[in-house]
């Protein structure tokens, strides 16, 4: 456990109906480091994400126990409003998913608009500084008014990223933000979720070992809800003291 | 079902295995060249190109093998330890090359005494004695035959030491035994070194641990 632990999991559990999908995971995710998930689809490392910023509860039959704690504060606490978290824990999907029929600017804006975040602020100096962060600014400066679904599958993921950012979270949380993009997308993502960890907390579930190993400082392993071992990315990728872990990322199962 | 990597990985398990061999015979063959006046040079000088020629090759299949398959934990491990190992074993074939370029140039065994002749035959004995359990530790992968090669490693270091201080002591005037012994002594204590380096390769292959065992 950090001392500064940006936030952490103490016994948390997880459920979809009967099923149980996280056993008592205990980790804390440093502040201003990236913490990569990884393991075997079904382990539970989407999920795990989805607990830390209180979208698990959205599903139907979804059920949790367990504590997370953002700078010390349980988000499951009965005065706590998940909007609030949401808002300090940003999440990057899968698949790109701008707003379809928005243009580029006002996807961006959308958050700060929707959560009435904007009071007193120039909405296009956040743009702005938004897709600047993104490293999308330079290529869409001139388009803003285009719908953000007429660029790049690469440019429209770090739409989303700008959009994420726009509200200035603590916490970024990506689930799989490159497995639908080429190599060339892929690798602008990876610089940048190198980039955003000066200023925000990245947690990254990720299929691909190697992108594990290259953006994320941190590293933990899931396998059948469990977490089986977690450690600074060097050691996991290198010794890893659980023969699991070893058989995993070196291609015995998964 | 085996993995693609590992087909590399068996590649360059046999390519190091041949280098342990031919590691131990030249050296066997330069110590034997060295104690007896016999001239090998040119033999150990072929056998050292070729232990180059191989640690070249085992160096292009280890970045190959990096490049294609990005290896993690003990498949690393093995791969870059295998790289250092190779260059190890090359080392080996140097030193005996310069030990057999002693004997060729200076010959100066039969001008030393029987108590020299007997100590730097024993300091020979014990420095392939420990490029045998470097090379057995690394056939087996085997940890604890690996971590036993350092109490020889202390005896030969103390081999070299008091050798030195024993001819400043003794103030020998034989030139050409001084030279000749002084340098073997050198090399022989060079390559211990390299066979405990061996040693660590192998206790960080099967552990993860860096560990010291000199």
């Amino acid at each position: 456990m950090f001392e500064n632990a940006k936030m952490q999991s103490i016994g948390l559990n997880a459920w979809f109906g009967a099923k149980q999908v996280l056993k008592d995971i205990n980790l804390s995710v440093k502040a201003n480091a990236v913490t990569a998930i990884i393991g075997p689809s079904g382990c539970g490392k989407s999920t795990y994400i989805r607990t830390l910023n209180r979208m698990h509860e959205l599903v139907p039959n979804a059920k949790r126990s367990g504590q997370v704690l953002l700078d010390g504060q349980d988000i499951y606490a009965a005065d706590v409003d998940p909007v609030m978290v949401r808002r300090r824990v940003g999440m990057v999907f899968q698949k790109p998913n701008p707003f379809p029929t928005m243009s580029i600017y006002d996807n961006v804006a959308a958050g700060l608009r929707l959560t009435g975040a904007r009071k007193g602020q120039d909405l296009d100096a956040i743009v702005k500084r938004s897709l600047e962060q993104a490293t999308l600014w330079e290529e869409v400066k001139d388009d803003l008014k285009k719908p953000g679904t007429s660029i790049s599958g690469g440019q429209q993921q770090r739409l989303c990223i700008a959009r994420a950012i726009a509200l200035q979270p603590e916490v970024i949380l990506m689930d799989e933000p490159c497995s639908a993009l080429d190599p060339i997308a892929t690798a602008k993502i990876e610089r940048l979720v190198i980039e955003l960890k000066r200023d925000y907390t990245v947690v990254i579930v990720t299929h691909n070992m190697q992108q594990a190993s290259r953006v994320s400082d941190y590293t933990a392993f899931f396998y059948l809800g469990a977490l089986i071992e977690f450690g600074g990315t060097d050691d996991i990728f290198e010794s890893p003291k659980n023969p699991l872990t070893e058989k995993y990322i070196t291609g015995e199962f998964g | 079902m085996s993995r693609i990597i590992d087909r590399g990985l068996e590649e360059q398990s046999v390519l190091i295995t041949k280098m342990a061999e031919l590691t131990y015979e030249t050296l066997a063959l330069s110590i034997q060249g060295y104690f007896k006046g016999k001239s090998v040079q040119d033999e150990v000088n072929e056998m050292s190109d070729m232990l180059v020629a191989m640690d070249d090759k085992l160096e292009g299949k280890t970045f190959e093998l990096i490049a294609r398959f990005q290896p993690v934990a003990s498949d690393l491990r093995t791969i870059k330890s295998y790289m250092k190992i190779g260059n190890d074993f090359a080392r080996f074939g140097r030193y005996s090359l310069d030990i057999s370029y002693i004997n060729e140039k200076v010959n100066g065994l039969k001008e030393c005494d029987s108590a020299t002749k007997v100590y730097l035959g024993e300091m020979s004995q014990k420095v392939l004695s420990m490029v045998k359990i470097s090379i057995d530790s690394l056939r087996k992968l085997d940890v604890n035959l690996a971590k036993s090669i350092s109490e020889t490693e202390r005896e030969v270091d103390k081999m070299y030491l008091e050798y030195l201080e024993r001819l400043i002591e003794e103030d020998q005037t034989n030139s050409k035994c001084i030279i000749s012994s002084v340098l073997i002594t050198r090399y022989l204590e060079r390559i211990a070194d390299h066979a405990t380096y061996v040693c660590e390769s192998i206790v960080y292959i099967v552990t993860g641990e860096k560990i010291t065992l000199s």
